[in-house]
């Protein structure tokens, strides 16, 4: 338990290097790097496959798209952000972990709940038997992407309304 | 076959940008139409008399092999599947020529296909998680939609409204992990059961006002509803018809009721919250749009207000309010949706959305102007059209059911509405003619058709409002009332 | 005991979505306001995964999880997508840019 909570510090560390950096493509390695550690957590939770998508797909795909924008998008120049906030966000920082540290523990003890009964199969049964119908949403919500890229970077001759 | 409502629209928009590319304008409307058409037909024939037996589960086969996609479709989602397919179609007719200058048409039409789709699934699902997911198919679909013209206004307002609805969506999924957390299941009819068994008000509590805050959001119930003034009056016309009409009500007002009908359980105290809630949309909305210039933004705050009254009404929970609440759904979908096509080819013709710089264009577009008119006054509740008769049902069971303060305030917001949509229509079509407006032509064939295609169904609701109540809205409301 | 980890992950995951507000609240910059977008994701999926893990169902979880990270990637392409378009338009990544619609 304690490595988890050592991967769970460096994944909290990272998100907020990814926050507070400066630098757009410091941040986006950040994210990735933030990726890289929860998907390490998934994996040591017994979820190897929720691990390798996080790893793969946020820490790899998700972070190239984000480098494409951030190329994309360099020439204007860089965006201001606000010196106090940087400043002051250690504070909020410190208050909101002892807020939620001695909240949160005396709260979600006392969440009741049912037992459940042991888990048949292996993933590929509920994945593809018991949650086939995430399959077609899945499947939907690629095409709504594919489609809106699709058209968010059509050719346009000459746009007249 | 209730799956179909899911599978063809994904299939054809997967094969539209292939038919888009043989045809350039042709094959992608034909195609889309007949889609829609088809399980409008289905919807409104065929799924009604499978309904006589009670609620039907599908269990659908893939080659062979159970495969666990059940669906099941009552009285209340073969009602919204009605109004989504009526709607769509009117919008796909509409975009016919409306979308022509905006380009890619196959990949447009693709995009509203799978928005259909979503929204179909999601009114379809049984499973708690399955909404989610099909709501951010409609969403993430709408985001493009919304930014489809790629000028700076629409650029901002999509980006403004997918920042804003991707945090709900988070809201959502958060309130379905407590939930599933509680009970281990996922499904409507287990997580019911197991809450029952559970006696947990406050962690329940929780759950809800996260689905509150996620699916108020969606809804642009007042205070989640910044979104919308900007969103739908940026978007293309029929995106705007679209949004108003259907995706906050489906993605909104049926995921809310569905949820909270028949998963959680409608207690007094979360009763009123909702139409407190919904009271303040109906009112601060109304008050807003007056002051209005822009017409499609006035028509974004009124359909704030109006969804209001919806979930005035089924809020209340009494039979009757819910039956008003539905009706009511329905009325403005079908009316909303034909304020913002007029407003669209008004908006193309002469070029602005700024009521003061119009006038007098009822000279020289009647239809228009005519079928403008008609849902104006169904939506401001003037008789003998659908919008007065649902808004008096809402009224009626609210004082049935003693809530005095609310009752007047749904009075009272009827008053204002009138008063804006006055205003619109004078602003806009009567009066003198401008000089500029002299030789502006009347919308083309496809957007008048579908105007007027809804605003006969606006005249024939409210003249037969009776047929259409008992057979359509009453066995949505009994739905309601009793669970699965 | 399961409880008290399944505590310590969601309390890690009450962090993150702290963080992922915290940019949105303060920050200017378009992709910096999406990252924080793509830190409370990683909030959601860390309190889903978490919670199917403590109910001993650690495959629906994983379930639940990829189906949502595919959900993740086709936002992501859509949000960047309207965000290079916003910078072509405006020549700009400051959201103080973006003030055309108002009232």
């Amino acid at each position: 338990m304690t490595f988890q909570i050592i991967l769970l510090a460096a994944l909290v560390l990272a998100s907020a290097a990814a926050i507070l950096a400066k630098d757009l493509l410091k941040s986006a390695v950040a994210l990735a790097v933030a990726s890289l550690f929860l998907g390490i957590i998934f994996f040591r939770m017994g979820a190897p496959y929720a691990g390798v998508f996080e790893i793969s797909v946020v820490a790899g795909l998700i972070t190239v798209l984000f480098m494409l924008t951030i190329a994309l998008t360099k020439q204007g120049g860089d965006v201001r952000e606000s010196k106090t906030v940087k400043v002051v966000f250690p504070l909020f920082f410190a208050v909101f972990l002892l807020i939620d540290f001695f909240v949160m523990r005396g709260i979600l003890a006392q969440v009741p709940a049912l037992e459940g009964a042991a888990e048949a199969g292996t993933f590929g049964d509920v994945l593809w038997k018991e949650r086939s119908f995430d399959l077609i949403g899945q499947l939907a919500v690629i095409l709504a992407g594919v489609f809106a890229v699709l058209a968010l970077f059509r050719k346009r001759n000459h746009h007249d309304h | 076959m209730i799956f179909i409502y899911i599978g063809l629209p994904l299939a054809v928009a997967a094969v539209l940008p292939l038919a888009g590319k043989a045809s350039r304008r042709v094959l992608p409307d034909i195609l889309s139409n007949a889609v829609l058409a088809g399980l409008l037909a289905y919807a409104v024939t065929g799924a009604k008399t499978l309904l006589v037996h009670g609620p039907i589960v599908q269990q659908v086969r893939w080659f062979g092999e159970a495969v666990n996609i059940r669906i099941a479709l009552d009285g209340f989602s073969l009602f919204m599947l009605m109004a989504i397919q009526l709607v769509s179609l009117c919008v796909g007719l509409y975009s016919i020529n409306y979308m022509e200058h905006y380009g890619a048409k196959a990949n447009y039409y693709a995009l509203l296909l799978v928005m259909v789709a979503g929204m179909n699934g999601l009114v379809l699902s049984q499973d708690l998680f399955s909404v989610y997911l099909f709501l951010e198919v409609a969403a993430v679909a709408s985001y493009a939609l919304v930014a489809y013209g790629l000028e700076a206004e629409e650029l901002e307002a999509s980006f403004k409204y997918l920042m804003l609805s991707v945090v709900a969506s988070a809201a959502v999924l958060l309130a379905v992990t407590v939930l599933y957390g509680m009970t281990g299941a996922l499904g409507f009819d287990a997580v019911a059961e197991g809450l029952r068994q559970l006696e947990a008000k406050a962690v329940v509590g929780v759950a809800a006002a996260l689905f509150l805050m996620g699916f108020g959001l969606k809804a642009a119930l007042i205070p989640f509803h910044a979104w919308l003034p900007d969103a739908h009056p940026s978007a293309p016309a029929p995106i705007s018809a679209i949004l108003s009409g259907l995706l906050i009500k489906v993605s909104g007002v049926y995921a809310i009721t569905r949820i909270f009908f028949h998963v959680i359980g409608l207690t007094p105290a979360l009763s009123q919250v909702l139409m407190w809630l919904a009271a303040v949309s109906v009112v601060v909305a109304a008050f807003l749009a007056l002051g209005q210039k822009d017409m499609k933004r006035m028509l974004a705050y009124s359909s704030i207000s109006q969804v209001g009254y919806v979930v005035l009404g089924l809020g209340l929970g009494t039979p009757l309010g819910v039956a008003g609440g539905l009706f009511h759904l329905f009325n403005h979908a079908i009316a909303k949706s034909l304020l913002f096509f007029t407003s669209g080819s008004v908006q193309q013709a002469t070029g602005t959305r700024n009521l003061d710089e119009m006038g007098g264009l009822a000279k020289r577009m009647p239809w228009t102007a005519g079928t403008n008119l008609v849902g104006s006054l169904s939506i401001a509740g003037v008789p003998p059209l659908g919008g007065f008769w649902s808004k008096l049902v809402i009224i009626m069971a609210l004082v049935q059911a003693r809530e005095w303060s609310l009752a007047v305030i749904a009075v009272l917001a009827s008053v204002l509405t009138l008063w804006y949509y006055l205003i619109l229509q004078r602003k806009a079509f009567f009066g003198k003619l401008a000089e500029r407006w002299a030789q502006v032509k009347e919308a083309p064939f496809w957007m008048t058709a579908a105007t007027v295609i809804l605003a006969l169904l606006v005249i024939g609701v409210g003249l037969w409002f009776a047929a259409a109540f008992s057979s359509w809205v009453q066995p949505a409301a009994d739905a309601l009332a009793k669970g699965f | 005991m399961i409880i008290n980890e399944w505590v310590v992950y969601l309390l890690f995951a009450a962090v993150l979505f702290f963080l992922g507000l915290y940019c949105l609240l303060t920050m200017r910059n378009l992709i910096k306001l999406f990252i924080g977008i793509e830190v409370i994701g990683k909030g959601v999926s860390l309190v889903l995964l978490s919670t199917g893990w403590a109910r001993q169902s650690i495959f629906l979880a994983q379930s639940l999880v990829v189906t949502y990270i595919v959900i993740e990637v086709s936002l992501v392409a859509t949000a960047l997508a309207v965000i290079i378009n916003l910078y072509r338009v405006n020549q700009t990544l400051d959201i103080r840019s973006l003030t055309r619609l108002k009232g």
